[in-house]
């Protein structure tokens, strides 16, 4: 960063924000959003790093074990798992922090405005918002890293005494700045695409009495909703093949593997355009009283960034029960096939296995956790105004904090409801595909139907997790919601 | 309503009132609120400020009060605590028949919804709600549908503001004036006990603003509608039945009708003799 031809401009900036900030430099790390960019980063960082280090660890004591051998393929796997997992976690983490920044920009709209007015150029400006990503990824990829290194070595040494093993794995490795590196580039990209509406800031919007826009476009490029149109299909197209191959061969899973994968990128590239309707059904469902209203009407205001946030918790959702379906489907075919006996060890390793996936595909789904409660909260300060209004008019505080708990209901609900569909349907599609070549009595005739198998404990897992995060979310912002009184809020 | 519950809860406070008739009531004066020995102050010590200083004004029934000031004058610090929005440090309040000092947060916000109407500079809709859906808010925040005759006066005023082809329209798909108008008839739905309009023509062009005037004075002139409007435009004080000149805290002039040149002239002297 040129500190020295950025100073003066941020000295003006801070001025232009906020009276009492007139720190130099570094004020706006405390502007409400980058923190909980720098805890995504970190906690992706530090989740990539454990990952490194666990399956590091784990090739080792294989490889050295004479016992359990065929250590390389199993580092391969390792790694293709962690490269995934870790993949999936920095993808929601991307776009939480796109996010996060589009909501800034949103709320800084009359400081840019104000630049641009004493002659800044848009394009200067979008820079420094980059900029101020990339230095929020490094500081919480640094963290991460750290933390997650610190974490690593502990558990490495609980895991070499709880399995009274002794496997020598050094746990500073140079391997580990890999995910700190994509964490921190991902970061600055995605400050980069959230800020993409500073370009469109006029300098007028920086003169007194110009309203601030409250309704984002339903943007999108056209391109963007055609690509995630054209995965769609062919992601669904390949879905459908890969179970009709199953029905032949085990092998109809790696075609379903990669529909799953194109079909779900689409449905996360088309967000903008999939989630406004499913939010919209979900706003019907809590009534027409004023506050559900309210409540209904915010969560659609922004419908890029409500989508965004909706995917996010979508994919959490979607995974953890894909790998639950899954895993019971398996089980019931295998049970099937068995003649009805359960193989007990055999569903206790894949009990084990789908466990351990869950809890990592979890991970992402605490990442959008964190996005929902911030964009709940950066929502409430950004209409501190309309709430004072509200509040003038009648509205009481029980009033207020049902709106913020319905809002983030809201998001969660609809997030949950998307996610346990195509969570099932991927589970199914994935057991479908891998065991409808299984002949079972008593017929002993392939092809197999498997009806998808829905594990109950999982699922009401995920449904009790939602609701802690609904009311988690809801608590910042609505402390911060029931502070405001009319009197401030409408002097400002 | 829980008037006389709260009212029986502070009778031991400064005045006794367990005899009803002893003190005569702001209606009985004619009032649709009042304030008595009305005093604010922030901070404390030295350093603090005193907004109102023993303020004592009623506010006439049915009439169109403008409360005039120059800036810090102690204007806007009245209107908030008249309309429950902000709590006095001492001194009493009425709307109607209620005294609101030392009505609870939710007590005051209940209060405010039913018996009091707001129009504000700027920033007066709810830009989520559609144009009918910000008139009917007071109604909608209170759990109830307006009754048929309720749902006559909304109908009436949406036509006498002209705003019947806007009822589905967005706050942001309207003018500064169209907006003005809403707020005007979402205070006015409820026809409740007072109308609080804080510089309600403060952001409009000279046009819009004596449509919005004209307004006011028509729903008291017509409707007996209480209003107090707080302003700092002679042109706007001239639109008035009564003219209140507040200065330093201090009620310093109330007078009957006057046009904007008198209006001008008395503020003109006041800052000259300040």
């Amino acid at each position: 960063m040129s500190a020295v031809a950025q100073a003066p401009q941020r000295a003006a900036t801070d001025a232009a924000d906020s009276p009492a900030r007139t720190a130099p430099a570094g004020a706006w790390l405390r502007e409400r959003g980058m923190g909980a960019t720098v805890l995504v980063a970190g906690i992706s960082t530090a989740f990539g790093v454990l990952l490194l280090s666990a399956s590091g660890f784990i090739s080792a004591w294989v490889g050295n074990d004479p016992y359990l051998g065929g250590g390389e393929t199993l580092t391969l796997v390792l790694g293709i798992l962690s490269v995934l997992l870790v993949g999936v976690a920095v993808y929601v983490a991307a776009i939480v922090t796109a996010n996060t920044f589009s909501t800034i920009i949103a709320g800084r709209t009359r400081q840019i405005a104000l630049m641009r007015l004493i002659g800044a150029s848009a394009r200067s400006q979008r820079r420094r918002v980059a900029q101020q990503g990339l230095a929020v990824g490094l500081i919480g990829a640094g963290l991460g890293l750290v933390l997650g290194t610190v974490a690593a070595a502990g558990l490495l040494l609980w895991a070499n005494s709880a399995l009274t093993i002794d496997v020598s794995y050094d746990v500073v490795q140079p391997v580990l700045l890999v995910p700190a590196v994509v964490v921190a580039l991902t970061t600055w990209c995605g400050a980069w695409a959230g800020s993409r509406r500073v370009l469109t800031v006029t300098p007028l919007e920086a003169i007194a009495g110009s309203t601030p826009r409250t309704l984002d476009e339903v943007a999108g490029s056209r391109g963007r909703n055609a690509a995630a149109l054209i995965l769609f299909i062919i992601g669904g197209v390949l879905l459908a093949l890969g179970v009709l191959a199953g029905l032949l061969n085990p092998l109809g899973v790696v075609i379903a593997f990669f529909g799953g994968i194109l079909s779900f990128t689409g449905l996360t590239l088309g967000a903008v355009r999939i989630m406004p309707p499913i939010l919209r059904l979900t706003g019907r469902l809590f009534g027409r009283s004023a506050t559900a209203r309210l409540a209904a009407e915010n969560a659609l205001r922004y419908p890029e960034r409500s989508s965004r946030m909706a995917i996010g918790v979508v994919m959490g959702v979607t995974l953890v029960v894909m790998f639950a379906v899954a895993n019971e489907s398996v089980k019931v075919v295998l049970t099937r096939s068995a003649g009805g006996e359960p193989p007990a060890e055999m569903s206790q390793i894949m009990d084990t296995f789908a466990a351990i996936m869950m809890g990592l595909v979890a991970v992402s789904a605490v990442i959008a956790a964190v996005g929902l409660v911030n964009l709940l909260t950066i929502g409430v300060v950004q209409r501190r105004r309309e709430l004072g209004l509200l509040r003038a008019l009648g509205l009481t505080s029980a009033q207020v904090r049902r709106v913020i708990l319905l809002e983030a209901t809201h998001v969660t609900i609809t997030a949950l409801l998307t996610g346990l569909l195509l969570g099932v349907a991927y589970g199914w599609v994935a057991a479908q595909s891998l065991l409808g070549s299984v002949q079972v009595p008593p017929a002993w005739a392939s092809p197999t139907l498997v009806a998808p198998a829905i594990p109950w404990g999982p699922v009401t897992v995920v449904v009790i997790a939602t609701a802690v995060l609904t009311l988690i979310a809801a608590v910042v912002p609505t402390r911060l919601a029931t502070r405001v009184t009319a009197v401030e809020a409408l002097a400002e | 309503m829980y008037a006389g519950a709260t009212r029986g809860r502070r009778g031991g406070g400064r005045t006794v009132r367990s005899v009803e008739g002893m003190e005569i009531t702001t209606t009985e004066m004619g009032l649709a609120a009042r304030v008595q020995n009305l005093s604010k102050s922030y901070g404390a010590g030295e350093s603090g400020v005193r907004a109102l200083d023993g303020v004592t004004v009623g506010i006439r029934r049915g009439e169109f009060t403008a409360i005039m000031g120059p800036s810090g004058s102690g204007k806007s610090t009245l209107m908030h605590i008249m309309a429950g929005l902000d709590a006095p440090t001492g001194g009493r309040v009425w709307i109607g028949e209620t005294e609101i000092t030392g009505l609870s947060d939710l007590e005051m916000t209940i209060l405010r919804r039913r018996r009091v109407g707001f129009v504000f500079q700027a920033f007066n809709l709810v830009p989520t709600l559609d144009v009918l859906g910000n008139i009917t808010l007071p109604f909608d925040l209170d759990g109830r549908t307006p009754s048929a005759l309720e749902r006559a006066r909304i109908d009436g005023l949406i036509d006498t503001l002209g705003l019947r082809s806007r009822v589905r329209h967005r706050p942001h798909e309207l003018s500064g004036g169209q907006q003005q108008r809403v707020a005007i008839a979402r205070a006015l739905a409820t026809a409740p006990d007072l109308v609080f309009a804080d510089e309600p023509t403060g952001n409009l062009d000279s046009r819009s603003s004596r449509e919005v005037l004209a307004l006011l004075a028509a729903a008291s002139r017509e409707h007996g509608q209480s209003i107090a409007m707080v302003t700092h435009d002679p042109v706007a004080a001239s639109h008035a039945d009564r003219v209140l000149y507040l200065g330093d805290g201090r009620i310093v002039a109330d007078k009957p009708r006057q046009s904007a040149e008198q209006v001008s002239a008395f503020m003109l002297a006041a800052e000259v003799a300040a």
